[in-house]
């Protein structure tokens, strides 16, 4: 399998607080992986230092064998944890230039975001200001921004946070419609339900160190059939402090 | 009013905590204190700088068709009677630096025009000539034992004054207004732009929209597009307050009797306008660079207001300085002020409107504002860079240089 996504040794820490140590795993081309972990254990701070934010104090995060940079010609839809958008703009307005910006003609641009607001029901708010959306439709807007010009790589940290059970629905018909067409996932989260049901591999941090790594099938095996669930119970809550790889 | 005390304490603790409100707090005294040295030494170098004036002697000569004039004031005042048939080699004297002044007194001294020639000192300086030629005037009058002298004397008198500059004729008032549009401009567009362009990055960074900007624009082009978005929207500004205005001006000209103004008049020295040009570009891409850089490293607009006042002490602190940038354009204040990037502007952009910008010093004032603004640039994008995901707190100084 090719892979799209390598970390290798990969350390990174902030002031005092080492946040990973030593981290190495990939992701291949095609398949949905989850990065889990409880609050505060690395996931963030991983893509975000894989995709240029922060730079790590060692080790390589590569992108199909570079170090991400916006020109690297990757086309990546991401989806951050801290989430906003320009309030004062109109819903088209800040699609089409996103869209733009990912590389879509001007047209190509409002077509598409034309085609997901009608998908997602705000089609009669295309020209609405986004500080008059509610907290749900704003939502949808920018996970409409996130899959703009068909990305080929999906990261998205903590993508339900905050969502209600219809986003999160519409967010979980997304994934899988890009997973059909072929694009890689990379699902951050500590909501295992969703992650038993669309991803491949998994891994789980903890203390910056990879508490176990493998298929999802893999890690429940090592650990006794139990659901995922139950497994990062069993990690996060200090039953288990041994690292796993599978 | 329940818990009002608890809220107070609250807010006035966290922000005694600041380490912005004490900066604030004794940034400004320190500033004031500067600006007020900076008042007290422009004074004190006006006030030396007269003194000198007064003190020097100044050749003039006086030729009188009125037979009012007296010569023994005019030589006890340091002057010399010439023959009123010399007057156009007094005129050629003054005109190529041989002469300081030349005072023609017309034959009526009540209904004529008294004509005064000078040679270009400063735009206050060159007063002297005049006040001579008055001063004189007066004394003979009331030496005169003539009552009919005396009464037509204390009506006002026509002096036509004449400046001489490098051999020709300079107007020094007239020589300001181009170079002068630029300080004019600088001044508004900053005064306009300013806190726009400081809050044009803080807006992305409150609005949480900044992560997902920047894995699809690199940072250099999004500053850069930023400052340059900032300067095109100033002229476009610029452009909307000036048609209007000049629309006004054509259409209501002869309805409203309005002043003609005669451009053709308007003395075009190339060489100022062009150093004028290049000090406000470069001055207006510094201050733009330093206001984006300022509300990258700050979490909100509310942080970078406080900075703001700083950056336009900074900008406009020299102006208290304007008489020393008049009278002792020489004194090593003034070069500091001009030659430091960040007080520049004003001083070059005063100075070369006043007509006593050095060459050399308007090249290296230049060349420091335009190597400092690509410096500050760069910073404002590291800045922005490394600053971005800091939503809570301002960035060190050491963290934005340290960062690989």
């Amino acid at each position: 399998m090719t892979q799209i996504i390598s970390i290798k040794d990969f350390s990174i820490g902030f002031g005092d607080v080492q946040v990973i140590k030593n981290l190495s795993f990939h992701v291949n081309k095609g398949e949905t992986f989850g990065l889990l972990g409880s609050n505060g254990s690395g996931k963030t701070t991983t893509i975000r230092t894989l995709l240029g934010i922060y730079q790590p104090s060692a080790g390589k995060l590569l992108i199909g064998g570079k170090p991400y940079s916006v020109s690297s010609g990757i086309r990546l839809g991401y989806l951050p944890e801290e989430r906003g958008l320009y309030k004062k703009e109109s819903v088209i307005d800040t699609m089409l230039y996103f869209g733009q910006l990912k590389g879509l003609r001007r047209d190509q641009a409002h077509n598409e975001a034309l085609d997901y607001l009608k998908k997602v029901g705000l089609a009669d708010k295309a020209k609405a200001r986004l500080d008059t959306l509610s907290g749900g439709q704003q939502q949808k807007v920018q996970l409409g921004i996130t899959i703009m010009a068909e990305p080929e790589l999906l990261i998205l940290d903590e993508p339900t946070k905050g969502f209600d059970p219809v986003n999160r629905r519409l967010l979980m018909s997304i994934i899988e419609e890009h997973q059909k067409k072929g694009a890689t996932v990379i699902l951050v989260t500590h909501q295992m339900e969703e992650v038993e049901r669309l991803c491949d591999r998994v891994i789980l941090l903890k203390d910056g160190k990879a508490a176990a790594y493998g298929t999802v099938k893999e890690v429940r095996k090592a650990h006794g059939g139990k659901s995922l669930d139950d497994i990062f119970v069993s990690i996060y809550g200090g039953e288990n402090e041994e690292v796993q790889n599978v | 009013m329940y818990n009002l005390g608890t809220v107070m304490r609250f807010e006035i603790s966290r922000t005694l905590k600041k380490k912005t409100f004490w900066i604030m707090a004794f940034g400004f005294p320190v500033l004031f204190a500067v600006i007020a040295g900076i008042i007290y030494f422009s004074n004190k170098a006006t006030d030396d700088a007269s003194k000198d004036i007064e003190k020097q002697k100044f050749s003039f000569v006086v030729s009188d068709e009125s037979g009012v004039i007296k010569p023994a004031i005019v030589t006890a005042m340091t002057g010399k009677m010439v023959p009123v048939a010399d007057k156009q080699q007094e005129i050629d004297a003054v005109k190529n630096g041989a002469l300081d002044g030349y005072v023609a007194y017309p034959a009526d001294l009540t209904n004529g025009t008294i004509e005064v020639y000078g040679k270009n000192v400063d735009i206050f300086t060159d007063g002297r000539y005049t006040g001579v030629a008055q001063t004189i005037m007066s004394l003979s009058a009331s030496d005169s034992t003539s009552a009919n002298v005396k009464a037509a004397l204390t009506k006002s008198t026509n002096v036509n004054s004449t400046i001489y500059r490098n051999g020709v004729q300079y107007d020094a008032i007239k020589q300001m207004i181009l170079p002068g549009l630029f300080l004019v401009l600088f001044y508004f567009l900053i005064a306009f732009f300013g806190n726009q362009m400081l809050t044009s990055t803080t807006e992305e960074k409150e609005n949480r929209v900044i992560e997902m900007l920047l894995t699809t624009v690199e940072a250099r082009t999004l500053i850069v597009g930023k400052i340059l978005s900032l300067i095109l929207l100033s002229i476009i500004q610029g452009i909307v307050v000036i048609v209007p205005v000049l629309l006004g001006y054509l259409l209501l000209h002869d309805k409203l009797s309005l002043p003609s103004l005669d451009l053709s008049s308007l003395p075009i020295d190339w060489g100022a306008i062009g150093i004028g040009f290049a000090v406000f570009a470069s001055s207006f891409m510094l201050f733009t660079g330093l206001l984006v850089a300022i509300g990258a490293a700050v979490p909100t607009a509310k942080e970078a207001g406080g900075f703001f006042g700083l950056v336009m002490v900074l900008i406009f602190g020299p102006l208290y300085a304007a008489s020393l940038f008049v009278s002792a354009p020489d004194s090593p204040l003034v070069t500091v002020l001009s030659l430091f990037p960040f007080t520049a502007p004003i001083p070059l952009l005063l100075r070369n409107a006043l007509g006593n910008l050095e060459t050399w010093e308007a090249l290296v004032g230049i060349a420091i504002l335009i190597v400092t603004a690509a410096l500050v640039t760069m910073i404002a994008v590291r800045i922005f860079r490394y600053g971005v995901l800091e939503y809570s707190r301002k960035l060190s100084l050491k963290e934005i240089f340290s960062r690989k």
